[in-house]
């Protein structure tokens, strides 16, 4: 009777063992299964799609890939993007490593004032902004040039990096800048050569945060650019859609060429990105 | 000792920290500033500007349409304060769970989602969501449940439940990783205890996880509101408001009165409303969940 009890119980942890194993595995695939369709979709022919959506593709066709980059401008989108990304990240970090280390290491008048001033920042809806921005770069002919962009995309990276440069900071023993200064160290100097390679860890977390949102950005490059020749991947697959919306695979090779470099940097950097997201998240 | 070191001139602040602060009050403050100032004109762009008063802001108390959009992001936000945490809270219970394989798998996967653009999000999800061709109506006849088939994005009826399941779905991972971290503080002898005595699985997480995790789950609520407010992209791929303007939300109005209509008087008051609006749903949320939490949540 006892052994047959305990058998029972075994048997029917082991079923709801499976179960969970099961169910999140499930999930799982729910999360990414929209992704791998369009992946796999991107490799047929139309005809083949609309035969059967959710075939496998019967061989591996890049013409979709080919002719996305033909009949769009979707390499000079992503250099664009690129671009925007890349130029307005190391702006961040810049600026927001300077700041960072000033309310990290300084008491002085208006360090409150300015937390606040970046913490209000983060509340404020980036749509309540778009109008007045649109404008003010108009008038103030800074409307659809090389920079445009940059210029939110840095102002609106600031407060997250400023945040994260500051506890990160605070964390570091001030023994490191008191032996440089001893040794006669400028500012300047000990601020970039010192301090700023013990970051290493944290510059490369908020890079990463930084380059992605700037990669995905859409409302700002959707009111703040106009022409072809700056418009960014965004803005650019939105046109794109508009012109094929009924050949699905094409335009899902469009959407894995934008998506590709988030999948890369995703599979190296994932432990980071998401320590860097929901940390930054949860101070803000 | 170390005081006398970390203290500089006045000018070395300035030169320091100038730069930084101009360039972010140049996107965020002036913009507001100005903003208001507009909002008293009806302007369309071009020389003539009228000076209408308080005109514009009387037009946006008795506009239908952004009162509607306004109700259309508080459902948003209330189903995905729903769907998101509380899917959330049941996935990081289960991978809390010592007998869960592929733990930082799964975590990462189920993150995934949360990395992409709005804009892909969108568009993999319209199609997904079409009648003929999309995966969504290919299950439903998969699973012999023909008569639930549906153009998902064109009826009135369910469109705000359909562009809100992408919503959910992209940050479902975003609330699990927050949960689980608030889950990790929370000490493994009072979960141990609590097997001891009996507890297992749903009623763990009734009895012991959710009281320990009111806190982060606070945050996660705060998270959530403050998101939806702004929710637009999404919204701007599937059906840009439509139809009609069933799927409208505040600032996917504000873009169509001033980029489309070329409104840009009524906009500028159509963001200063966005603004109120959404801080004041900020502040009621922070008041009536209790403060601020942040430091006992992580």
């Amino acid at each position: 009777m006892m052994i047959q009890h305990t058998r029972r119980r075994a048997l029917l942890k082991f079923t709801s063992n499976t179960l969970t194993n099961v169910f999140l595995i499930a999930y799982s695939v729910f999360c990414i299964f929209p992704i791998i369709w369009m992946i796999l979709s991107s490799f047929k022919s139309s005809a083949e799609f609309n035969a059967d959506i959710m075939a496998m593709p019967t061989s591996i066709k890049f013409s979709n890939y080919i002719d996305a980059f033909k009949t769009s401008n979707m390499g000079l989108y992503s250099l664009n993007s690129f671009f925007n990304a890349l130029v307005s990240t190391v702006i961040v970090l810049f600026l927001a490593f300077i700041i960072g280390y000033f309310l990290a290491r300084f008491s002085f008048t208006g360090k409150k004032f300015l937390t606040a001033f970046f913490m209000f920042g983060m509340l404020i809806p980036i749509h309540a902004l778009l109008v007045p921005t649109f404008i003010l770069f108009k008038k103030l002919n800074l409307f659809d040039q090389r920079f445009t962009l940059i210029i939110p995309y840095v102002a609106f990276g600031l407060p997250i990096a400023v945040f994260l440069f500051t506890s990160y900071i605070k964390g570091i023993p001030k023994e490191l800048e008191e032996a440089a200064i001893i040794d006669g160290a400028s500012f300047p100097k000990i601020l970039f050569t010192i301090i700023f390679p013990v970051c290493r860890p944290i510059v490369l977390t908020i890079g990463i945060l930084q380059f992605f949102s700037k990669w995905n950005e859409f409302p700002f490059a959707l009111v703040l650019v106009n022409s072809e020749k700056y418009k960014t991947i965004p803005i650019g697959l939105r046109n794109f859609s508009g012109q094929y919306a009924t050949n699905y695979p094409l335009l899902m090779a469009g959407l894995v060429l934008a998506i590709i470099p988030v999948i890369l940097i995703y599979v190296i950097f994932n432990k980071k990105i998401i320590e860097g997201m929901t940390t930054g998240a949860v101070k803000g | 000792m170390g005081s006398i070191i970390f203290r500089k001139k006045k000018s070395t602040f300035l030169l320091f920290l100038l730069p930084g602060v101009i360039w972010y009050s140049f996107v965020t403050i002036i913009p507001l500033i100005t903003s208001f100032s507009y909002s008293f004109f009806k302007w369309s762009g071009g020389p003539n500007k009228t000076f209408i008063g308080l005109d514009n802001f009387k037009m946006l108390l008795q506009d239908e349409i952004f009162w509607q959009a306004f109700k259309n992001n508080l459902l948003i936000t209330l189903l995905c304060v729903i769907g998101q945490i509380g899917f959330a809270l049941i996935i990081s219970s289960l991978l809390s769970t010592k007998f869960v394989k592929f733990k930082n798998i799964h975590r990462s996967v189920i993150f995934f989602p949360v990395v992409l653009s709005t804009i892909i999000i969108g568009f993999i999800w319209t199609m997904m969501y079409n009648k003929d061709y999309g995966i969504v109506n290919w299950f439903l006849q998969f699973l012999h449940l023909d008569f639930l088939i549906k153009p998902w994005l064109d009826d009135p009826k369910i469109v705000m439940l359909s562009i809100s399941l992408p919503i959910i779905w992209q940050y479902i991972g975003y609330y699990m990783v927050i949960i689980m971290a608030g889950m990790t503080n929370i000490s493994n002898e009072v979960f141990e205890m609590a097997e001891i005595d009996g507890a297992t699985g749903f009623r763990k997480l009734i009895h012991i996880t959710l009281p320990l995790l009111k806190n982060t789950i606070m945050v996660c609520i705060m998270l959530c509101i403050a998101g939806n407010m702004q929710v637009f992209s999404h919204i701007f791929v599937m059906t840009s408001g439509g139809p009609g303007t069933s799927s409208m939300v505040m600032a996917m109005y504000s873009y169509e009165k001033s980029f489309s209509q070329y409104q840009l008087g009524y906009g500028s008051a159509i963001s200063i409303g966005i603004l109120v609006v959404s801080l004041a749903m900020v502040f009621i949320s922070r008041k009536l969940l209790g403060g601020k939490n942040d430091d006992t949540a992580y």
